[in-house]
């Protein structure tokens, strides 16, 4: 059969199967950063979750924290604010919104504040001043001392309570009393009694770095002032301020400000990286298929006490879309947002030297398109990691370790266990019947069954052919041994007379469609059309359908199963994720061969929907659910009456096709199978069979060994008094440990490794 | 090669036997070499015949570890 050639190390020449610009545009239909609704309403841009949850769970000195953020006077802030965020909260689609701005009253009442910071920071070197009284200059100043700039406030009150009762009338006496104690807290100096008048200004003005003033004011002084309401900034005068309304009108404003002094006091443009300011439209997706519609916690004239501020703080969902990471195991296990996985992958196919650490994730995924299918915008991570893989195959830096196992089963299915026949009678057919690698490594019988159903009902002749189909080639990126597999399939199918392919397997059939087969129907619709086989039976008790990942987009397929089912009197329970959201059994992609961990997570993820027995339309995932131990059918077998029993190890996969290619040649084509008889006895302990399936070694494999130690006598009598013998085939070295038993040898363990090892000299 | 480091060592202390030879392994120098590197290694080696022995243990734990690592070099 041959080996593969291993990757070479020292190419240094770069591929890009995948645009940056299309990379790019993929991971921008992730949503999972978007802010939430509530969230990108803020023109402070609170976060409005974390300070939901910290009220709920009754944390309120934390709530007061991150609304401090925004709110240098929360209770200035909370009396007024008009709260965007309420008319986004998606709660209000359904039933009501979490009422946001009574939690952060609540909060800025009960929220104990935390220590004044402010006296013993380090200040910054520029000096400002903020000249006039007002919401905006009150806010202003706020802002400003919390960038620790030394900061003196001009007003023509005469003292701190005069002030702030001439910024904020609306405070009620109590809330008044707490925001005096803040604002005295602070470290903003005072000078009062000033004139607020032209002369006044050019007094002071050459004694501050930075000037700013409030609307008020600067209209007195600057009646022809225009003020860029983006910067808060009056260009010409060099001084900061502007025009705002409202409450939040005002913090905004004074974020704004805050943000040009910053830009001013560095000797920096206050237009250039300012970032993103202001509310925003949020993109992302909510599932609110579960959550209750249900009505606000009634707010009091007074305002909420702390329980009820809790209660309804807890109502938020916590907005955020994570719809593949619910339904993917894959994404899941390794715990990120497609958006950010897919772009690591990406910079890892674009790696000349050094590790190429995203390799093992890269090859987990089992390519099943379950991520597109659930989410909202159409996220194709399989296309990502598919061309990712095809990357590292042209740039000749993919391993061939993961997926060697999988690509020699190929070749040992296309060459060793091929066959290609007519039906006897027939030189040309009009039919083919393909019934795919796996089918017949794992279900034999049903295999025969099928194809001496479909030659006695169909007219026109049918043709078989035992193979794969090339999926394995094309999953592990590896587009030349694809093509080839291809290629010989259309030269089988141009000698059979063009038939049409009847496949047992919506993944061969996809991937022959793929790749040029002009007609393909699935076995399903044909016993559709014949009508049921003798012994085709039902399952006793009530099963549950697994969708297979090769139908995902084919509503003809997953309907025509569904009805076969019924047909047959198979009762189906209800799972979540079927259809086209069905999650894979963890064979797709060879996520089977390259990494065990995750497809054993995939297999569990499949299960965890039912409990009942599972039915099945793909022979991988009939096979692998039988291994976790569950009962577990493929159609076909319900359909032939046939068992195929408890799944076979790897040697006995390779043997099933080998037996099936020589059963039928012998029943059917009357040929004489060529049959390696080996004339010595070889044994296996259970052990020794159990390890070699885990460590995907062969039995062909141990007779290599056994043949060479045979023929050399070369071994070693270990410690235990065991002989251990060794060859290397292909890219890996087999060692197998026996002892000698009456005409022939008892296998007690093997392994491998793929390093070679030789003796050195010196 | 004077400062050769030896990445692992195992000293077969007389209890393995080459079974062609009849005569006991010793503690021999071999090289493990995989993707175009090499490493110099100690292992059970036939004085006789040369024969190099990789045990189980050494197979599936540091062997198998540095492979995984150098295929994604
Ligand atoms: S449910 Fe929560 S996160 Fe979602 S919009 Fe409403 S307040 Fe914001
Ligand atoms: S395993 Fe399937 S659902 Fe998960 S990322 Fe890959 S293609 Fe998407
Ligand atoms: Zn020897």
């Amino acid at each position: 059969m041959g080996t593969i050639k291993e990757r070479g190390s020292t190419h240094v020449y770069k591929v890009n199967k995948i645009s940056k610009e299309e990379m790019e545009s993929m991971v921008a239909r992730c949503v999972y950063e978007e802010p939430p609704f509530c969230s990108a309403a803020c023109p402070l841009k609170l976060d409005v979750l974390a300070f939901l949850e910290a009220a709920a769970a009754g944390s309120f000195k934390k709530a007061l924290q991150l609304y401090e953020k925004i709110a240098p006077f929360p209770l200035i802030l909370s009396a007024g604010c008009e709260a965007p965020c309420e008319a986004k909260c998606r709660l209000s689609e359904i039933g009501e919104g979490v009422l946001i701005s009574e939690v952060e009253r609540a909060v800025s009442r009960f929220g104990e504040q935390s220590k004044l910071g402010g006296v013993f920071r380090s200040k910054k070197r520029k000096s400002t001043a903020v000249l006039g009284s007002g919401l905006f200059a009150l806010m202003l100043a706020g802002e400003l001392e919390k960038k620790a700039y030394p900061i003196k406030v001009f007003c023509e009150q005469d003292s701190c309570e005069s002030y702030l009762r001439a910024c904020a009338p609306f405070l009620d006496e109590e809330s008044f009393a707490v925001e005096l104690k803040r604002l005295r807290g602070k470290d903003i100096q005072f000078e009062f009694n000033c004139r607020m008048d032209a002369a006044f200004y050019d007094d002071i003005k050459g004694s501050f770095d930075v000037l700013c003033a409030s609307d008020e004011l600067r209209r007195s002084l600057f009646p022809e002032a225009e003020p860029n309401q983006e910067l808060m900034f009056c260009e010409e005068q060099g001084l900061v301020s502007g025009r705002t309304e409202g409450v939040l009108g005002a913090a905004f404003g004074a974020k704004k400000a805050a943000l040009t002094v910053d830009r001013l006091a560095q000797g920096l443009d206050p237009r250039n990286t300012r970032g993103q300011e202001g509310s925003v439209e949020s993109r992302l997706y909510t599932d609110l298929s579960e959550a209750a519609a249900l009505k606000r916690v009634p707010c009091p004239e007074e305002g909420y006490s702390r329980e009820q501020a809790m209660e309804e703080a807890g109502r938020c969902i916590s907005c955020h879309c994570e719809e593949c990471l619910k339904s993917c195991a894959y994404l899941k296990h390794y715990k990120k947002h497609p958006g950010l996985l897919a772009r690591e992958i990406y910079n890892n196919t674009q790696i000349i030297m050094g590790d190429h650490q995203l390799n093992k994730p890269m090859n987990a995924c089992s390519l099943c398109g379950q991520c597109t299918a659930v989410c909202p915008n159409d996220f194709d991570m399989a296309r990502v990691c598919l061309l990712a893989r095809k990357n590292m195959v042209s740039t000749d830096k993919m391993p061939l370790a993961p997926h060697e196992f999988a690509l020699m089963d190929m070749f040992f299915s296309n060459i060793d266990a091929f066959l290609s026949r007519p039906q006897p009678g027939f030189e040309k057919c009009k039919y083919v019947f393909f019934p795919g690698c796996q089918a017949a490594a794992i279900a034999p019988e049903t295999v025969k069954a099928a194809y001496r159903d479909l030659t006695e009902r169909l007219e026109g002749g049918v043709a078989l052919i035992l193979g794969c189909c090339g999926a394995i080639a094309s999953w592990a990126g590896r587009d030349e041994m694809a093509d080839q597999t291809h290629e010989q399939l259309d030269r089988e199918l141009a000698r059979l007379g063009d038939p049409i392919v009847i496949a047992g397997c919506p993944s061969c059939a996809k991937e022959l469609r793929e790749n040029g087969a002009k007609d393909v129907r699935g076995i399903w619709d044909v016993l559709l059309e014949l009508g049921l086989p003798e012994g085709a039976h039902a399952l006793e008790r009530p099963a549950a359908l697994h969708d297979s990942c090769g139908a995902r987009g084919d509503e003809k397929t997953q309907a025509a199963i569904r009805e076969l089912a019924s047909r047959l009197g198979c009762e189906l329970v209800d799972t979540p994720y079927s259809g086209d959201r069905s999650p894979c059994c963890g064979y797709g992609g060879l996520t089977a061969y390259a990494n065990r961990e995750v497809a054993g997570e995939m297999t569990e993820k499949c299960l965890e929907r039912s409990d009942a027995p599972y039915i099945s339309y793909c022979m991988a995932c009939r096979d692998r659910f039988a291994r976790q131990g569950r009962e577990s059918r493929h159609i076909l077998e319900l359909c032939y009456g046939t068992d195929a029993g408890s799944p076979p190890d790897i040697s006995e996969k390779r043997k099933n096709r080998l037996a099936l290619k020589n059963e039928l040649l012998q029943e059917i084509w009357l040929e004489d199978a060529m049959e390696d008889k080996l004339d010595y006895k070889l044994l296996f302990t259970d052990e020794a069979r159990e390890l070699m399936d885990d460590r995907m070694i062969l039995v062909e494999d141990v007779i290599a060994v056994m043949e060479d130690f045979r023929e050399s006598g070369e071994a070693i009598e270990d410690d235990d008094g065991l002989l251990v013998a060794r060859r290397r085939v292909g890219n890996a070295t087999f060692w197998v440990k026996f002892s000698l038993e009456d005409g022939g040898y008892l296998i007690r363990r093997a392994w491998s490794h793929r390093m070679k090892v030789v003796k050195r000299e010196g | 090669m004077a400062i050769e480091k030896n990445y692992y060592t195992i000293d077969p202390e007389g209890k393995i036997r080459c079974f062609k030879c009849k005569v006991p392994l010793i503690k021999g120098k071999a090289k493990f070499m995989y993707l175009d590197n090499g490493f110099p290694v100690e292992l059970p080696v036939c004085p006789v015949c040369g024969y190099v022995y990789v045990p189980e243990e050494l197979a599936l734990g540091k062997v198998a570890s540095v492979e995984r690592a150098l295929e994604d070099k």
